[in-house]
């Protein structure tokens, strides 16, 4: 376990040193705290209802609900969503860097050589792209929950903090940094560009991004028996991605096979 | 017992033949070489015995260790310098070699004094907090070089340690392996400087997917070429290439203006004898020397049979 130690403390000496991981992964969160926040604020000042959103009210996630009410809880359960993009986004980012960087340095060979085991370096890079995540998760949503007491209404703050979203946080987001880990290991054993990594990586939020979508537009009922289902989906595809690889992750493969 | 052995060592990557056949011992202390050309299998016999590939064939082991059954026994004492340094470019030099150190198990203070050691030995104690990215080609190879002895392996394997260096760092690391020899720790080193390998190397193995042949720089050159002296005289006559002629343990003689070049076996018992009957038959000798093959001859006749010589 020192040496899983070891190799998370040497990635995130190497992170530290790279600025655009950085800003994107302070810059993400802090978007999705303040925008919320001053969105509530100012439709909150709105006097009346507010202007073409009378007819959300007809869908049935909002129904019987006052028009500014049902406005602000489908921005915040969008805000929500963003919320759980950042255990999705941050681990590619710093997992493909973490990865793509030790091929183009050519770094592995060297390690591979002395007695850490495979999955000791594998859990290393995991933890090393993970834990930062789920921590931006959640220090992000602590700060805002904290925030919000202060701008919204009874009713919406019912909404940050209901136990869907709790649930979302406290187990979807990571699950779905392991899924964006293990992503990021598969991507990387094929790919030799850290910006393609992060664009390919990009395009595996897109399903996220349409239930997304679907859900605050009330296509999908959002409840917390939809995020458990969901949970245990992403649980399964988890255990499918990390199989792959952990398989691309053995010695003789990296320094054979890899591209 | 040999500190390294193999027997009927092969790799193949998918249809691609690595090497073939290798059976070898290399003896604790000993420095020995690798050479052949681009491709030989160098790097693939590296990779097998430091545990990084599997043999598709055949067996090895290093310190009675068995490759594939005993991996994280031999990966604790041995220490490899692989192709390209593969150093953590962003990281400072000291930062580099603790994160390897810690992977060995180093502790606290011994750790600081094996960094610190090798930092000063190779001339980088003064930049051990600046990033390796910036340091010169030969600062990077050293650094490299202090990463696989951090742990004091016993066995150490150099994969070209001298093939992208400019002539004055390639010398300094030539020193310093030199240096690492005397401190009686087993070198496996592969090269294709014939120069290299002929300075350090106790013995050569020549190959090209298959192990052509083992042996001393010295003997090498022997077994092919046999060895030869040139004696100069100041002049030379016809009685005195008689002279030698006659003595029954000369192999060959050629006559060049008033040097002979003389073939034999063993020229340290044979040249007093040589030397007296030509002076007996009036001939004056001004010098005699061993004429040496460079091992670039023996090389190129082992690897395609003298076409490129
Ligand atoms: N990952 C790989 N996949 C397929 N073939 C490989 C691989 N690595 C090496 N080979 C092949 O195995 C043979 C031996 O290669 P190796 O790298 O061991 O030679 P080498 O003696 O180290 O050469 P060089 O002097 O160029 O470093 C070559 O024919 C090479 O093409
Ligand atoms: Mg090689």
């Amino acid at each position: 376990m020192n040496r899983v130690r070891v190799i998370i403390d040497k990635e995130w000496a190497e992170v530290l040193k790279n600025k655009m991981i950085l800003y994107t992964a302070g810059l993400m969160p802090a978007l999705f705290v303040v925008i919320p926040l001053v969105m509530l604020y100012m439709t909150n000042k709105e006097k009346g209802s507010l202007r073409g959103m009378e007819s959300i009210t007809s869908l049935p996630a909002f129904a019987g609900m006052d028009p500014k009410s049902a406005a602000q809880i489908l921005l915040v359960n969008q805000f929500m969503f963003y919320f759980l993009m950042i255990p999705l986004i941050v681990p590619i980012f710093i997992a493909s860097y973490s990865i793509i960087g030790e091929k183009q340095q050519r770094s592995l060979e060297p390690l591979l050589a002395t007695p850490i085991r495979v999955w000791e370096l594998l859990l290393g890079k995991v933890l090393a792209a993970a834990l930062p995540a789920v921590a931006l998760t959640w220090l992000a949503f602590a700060v805002y929950a904290v925030l919000a007491r202060f701008v919204a209404t009874d009713l919406v703050y019912g909404v940050i903090v209901s136990p869907m979203w709790l649930l979302a946080l406290i187990v979807l987001a990571p699950l779905f940094t392991v899924l964006s880990v293990s992503l990021a290991v598969i991507i990387s054993s094929r790919v030799n560009d850290v910006r393609l990594a992060e664009q390919i990586g990009g395009l595996l939020v897109l399903p996220f991004v349409a239930v997304s979508i679907a859900a605050t537009a009330g296509k999908i009922l959002l409840d917390f028996q939809m995020f458990a289902l969901g949970a245990l989906a992403v649980a399964f595809l988890d255990v499918a991605v990390v199989y792959v690889g952990a398989k691309l992750f053995q010695r003789e493969t990296i320094l054979t096979k890899w591209k | 017992m040999a500190i390294i052995q193999t027997e009927g060592l092969t790799k193949y990557y998918g249809p691609t033949l690595g090497v073939e056949d290798l059976s070898f011992q290399v003896e604790e202390g000993e420095v020995f070489g690798f050479l052949g050309p681009n491709g030989a299998g160098k790097t693939t016999t590296v990779r097998m015995l430091s545990c990084l590939v599997a043999p598709t064939r055949g067996r090895a082991s290093v310190n009675g260790h068995r490759i594939g059954v005993e991996n994280q026994a031999i990966r604790q004492i041995i220490g490899i310098l692989t192709e390209s340094p593969g150093l953590y470019e962003k990281l400072s030099a000291w930062k580099n070699l603790d994160i390897y150190a810690r992977l060995y198990g180093l502790s606290g203070q011994l750790r600081e004094k094996q960094v610190r050691r090798y930092l000063e030995m190779l001339g980088l104690w003064e930049r051990r907090n600046e990033t390796v990215g910036e340091f010169s080609k030969g600062m990077k190879q050293k650094m490299a070089i202090a990463r696989a002895l951090i742990h004091e392996p016993r066995v150490l394997f150099l994969d070209e340690p001298t093939a992208a260096l400019d002539p004055e760092a390639a010398r300094v690391v030539r020193h310093f392996i030199a240096e690492l020899k005397t401190e009686g720790r087993t070198i496996l080193l592969c090269t294709h400087n014939l120069d290299e390998a002929d300075r350090l190397c106790d013995r050569i193995g020549v190959m090209k997917q298959h192990l052509i042949q083992v042996d001393t720089p010295a003997n090498l050159r022997q077994r092919l070429y046999g060895r030869k002296i040139v004696v100069h005289l100041k002049a030379l006559t016809e009685p005195l290439v008689a002279a030698v002629r006659s003595l029954p343990f000369i192999k060959s003689i050629e006559r060049i203006d008033n040097q002979l070049v003389i073939g034999l076996d063993n020229p340290e018992e044979q040249n007093p004898i040589l030397v007296l009957n030509l002076v007996q038959a009036g001939g004056q000798v001004q010098f005699v020397n061993e004429l040496r093959h460079s091992l670039e001859e023996v090389y190129f006749s082992l690897i395609d049979g003298g076409k490129a010589a």
